[in-house]
């Protein structure tokens, strides 16, 4: 290993890049703006959703009720004296749901079940205004969570995983070009005629992209925990670190698609294939619990899986090194990175054909 | 001294037989042209000497660490990064061969001037095709290397400036520097020490340009090149 040839082929690299300054901004604005977008369409929770209370309750009971769900930001209510003309908004689509109050004090709801977050917000916020208009005398009682809030909104969940996705594609798409065409244009030859390694040619070009990672990395946590105001229980330090693993990780297999590539055509067609089962299989929209059995262990062998649970730990947990998952995570992406690294090296090496 | 010498070789890619039992050697300090019809084998060959193809069968010996810094190539591709300017190019490929600052700028100064280039702050991807060519002998010779392989470095060139390139391989023959040059401008090989004429991948004949075309009573090299086309049809 010849440091100066590293340090050679990076400099190269980062004068490129520097000079590309379309491909800078798309570097640093697309991971931003894919969060964004990511935070303000998924995991929300609803608002604003109808419903309709039809109220033979209790007079002292109702009255708390009422003012618990119309307090809040999850339900629009109108009134109805009618069961006959609330279901009917239901059934005409006006309606989410009834809310029957009875004699008895019991509720009884009658549901538009067609979209199952909606129902989810609809009931959480129903089971909180019961809780509070039967002065605490349910005979549910849910304890202070001890990892969480206590209603906990998708988004504390999705975040880490769309923070483990939006470094994982960045950091592949990054590399993925880093040198397309150069095996077959002869420049690489030249490269190699003056004894450089491959190891030497990858390293170096880890080198020139690992400043735009950890720029990458900063503003995807940033926006991420500001922007939309998702706590991180653990420490900031311990998460970055584990999403730039996992960017080191991204960008080596980034190398070795861009040593496989014939085209940049060809290097952006074989991005495609991987991201989208990374997206599915790393339990970042879904738990990776719910998967068949048969398809669980490729999503545990999948570097990004790890990577989110990790993070999770990190956000909501408030985990630290000690943790299994985050050393897991560590651990994964490390042996990910190298193996990829290894292949890429091997594919730049393999004689002409 | 023979500074590489080849024996029996045969290299091919899968089914394609290109190197097919080639005997070459090239004298140390001396200029040798590789000389024949594109897709005969020559770049192959090159790619060979460079370590980059195994040889299938034969021996090949060069000497010096090559791969390495004893050795100066410029592929038949211009094999250069365009957004890079000239000068970037020039630290680029020099600090590969552990060429310090300042010894990096002393021979880019040089090759500027020996080169006719343009300013070392012009992008390599705006220059003319010759310009990019001369570029591209600029890094080949900027470390200067022991064993120089050189392929089609004078496409494009005009015809003074490749006089001048010529004077200064044979000044830096007699001084030590081996040279391989592959060129279709078989004449211009007249000035070489020893030209290899190459066809279906081996050497019809290996000899001093003179005794070549004094074999076939020839007048040029490319005469005597046909000529040794032609028997070698017949045969």
């Amino acid at each position: 290993m010849n440091l100066q040839r590293v340090y050679a082929i990076a400099a190269r690299k980062f004068a490129s890049l520097r000079r590309d300054k379309r491909m800078f901004g798309f570097i640093v604005l697309m991971p931003a703006l894919q969060i964004l977008l990511f935070g303000w369409a998924i995991g929300g929770t609803p608002t604003d959703l109808n419903v309709i209370i039809v109220d033979d309750g209790p007079a002292e009971q109702s009255a708390i009720f009422i003012g618990h769900v119309e307090g809040g930001d999850a339900l629009l209510v109108s009134f109805s004296d009618s069961m006959d003309d609330a279901n009917s908004s239901v059934v005409n689509g006006d309606a989410w749901a009834v809310l029957h109050l009875l004699p008895d004090g019991t509720i009884s709801v009658v549901l538009d079940n067609s979209n199952q977050q909606v129902t989810n917000t609809i009931l959480l916020e129903v089971r909180d205004a019961m809780q509070e208009a039967s002065g605490g005398q349910l005979p549910l009682h849910i304890a202070e969570p001890i990892y969480g809030d206590r209603d906990p909104s998708f988004i504390d969940f999705l975040a880490p995983g769309i923070m483990t996705l939006v470094c994982f594609m960045f950091s592949t798409i990054l590399t993925t070009m880093a040198f397309v065409g150069e095996r077959h244009d002869g420049t690489l030859d030249r490269v190699f005629a003056a004894g450089t390694q491959p190891s030497e040619v990858m390293l170096g070009h880890i080198g020139a992209f690992s400043g735009i990672l950890i720029g990458q990395v900063t503003v995807v946590i940033a926006i991420a925990t500001l922007g939309f105001d998702i706590p991180i229980n653990g420490s900031v330090l311990l998460l970055f670190a584990v999403c730039l693993l996992l960017g080191w990780a991204a960008m080596c297999l980034g190398l070795v698609i861009s040593s496989k590539a014939k085209s940049e055509f060809q290097a952006m067609q074989l991005n495609m294939p991987l991201l989208f089962p990374v997206l599915l299989l790393s339990g970042i929209l879904w738990p990776v619990e719910a998967l068949p059995g048969w398809l669980q262990p490729v999503s545990w062998a999948l570097p990004t899986t790890w990577t989110a649970e990790a993070c999770r730990s990190i956000m909501i947990r408030g985990w630290g090194l000690e943790s299994y998952s985050v050393q897991m995570a560590l651990l994964i992406n490390a042996i990910f990175g190298l193996l990829m690294l290894t292949i890429a090296s091997r594919t730049i090496r393999v004689r002409k054909s | 001294m023979a500074a590489i010498s080849v024996k029996g070789l045969v290299r091919g890619y899968g089914p394609i037989q290109v190197l097919q039992g080639l005997d070459m050697a090239v004298d140390e300090g001396s200029i040798y042209g590789l000389l024949g019809p594109s897709g005969c084998g020559k770049t192959t060959l090159l790619k060979v000497i460079l370590g980059f193809l195994e040889p299938e069968s034969g021996t090949l010996n060069v000497n010096g660490e090559i791969p390495g810094s004893d050795v100066g190539y410029a592929p038949q591709e211009i094999a250069l990064y365009p957004d890079l300017s000239i000068a970037e190019t020039m630290r680029f490929h020099g600090r590969l061969h552990g060429m310090k600052a300042e010894q990096i700028l002393s021979r880019q100064a040089w090759l500027i001037d020996f080169l006719d280039l343009p300013e070392p702050s012009r992008p390599v991807g705006k220059l003319s095709g010759g310009q990019k060519r001369r570029v591209s002998l600029a890094v080949a010779l900027l470390h200067e290397p022991n064993l120089l392989l050189l392929d089609e470095p004078t496409v494009g060139v005009d015809p003074e400036l490749r006089a001048r390139i010529w004077n200064h391989l044979q000044e830096i023959a007699s001084s030590g520097t081996t040279i391989v040059i592959t060129t279709h401008y078989i004449d211009e090989a007249g000035k070489a020490n020893r030209v290899g004429l190459m066809r279906d991948g081996v050497l019809l004949a290996e000899d001093t340009p003179q005794s070549v075309m004094e074999s076939q009573s020839s007048s040029s090299l490319e005469e005597a090149f046909l000529a040794l086309c032609r028997r070698e049809v017949k045969a």
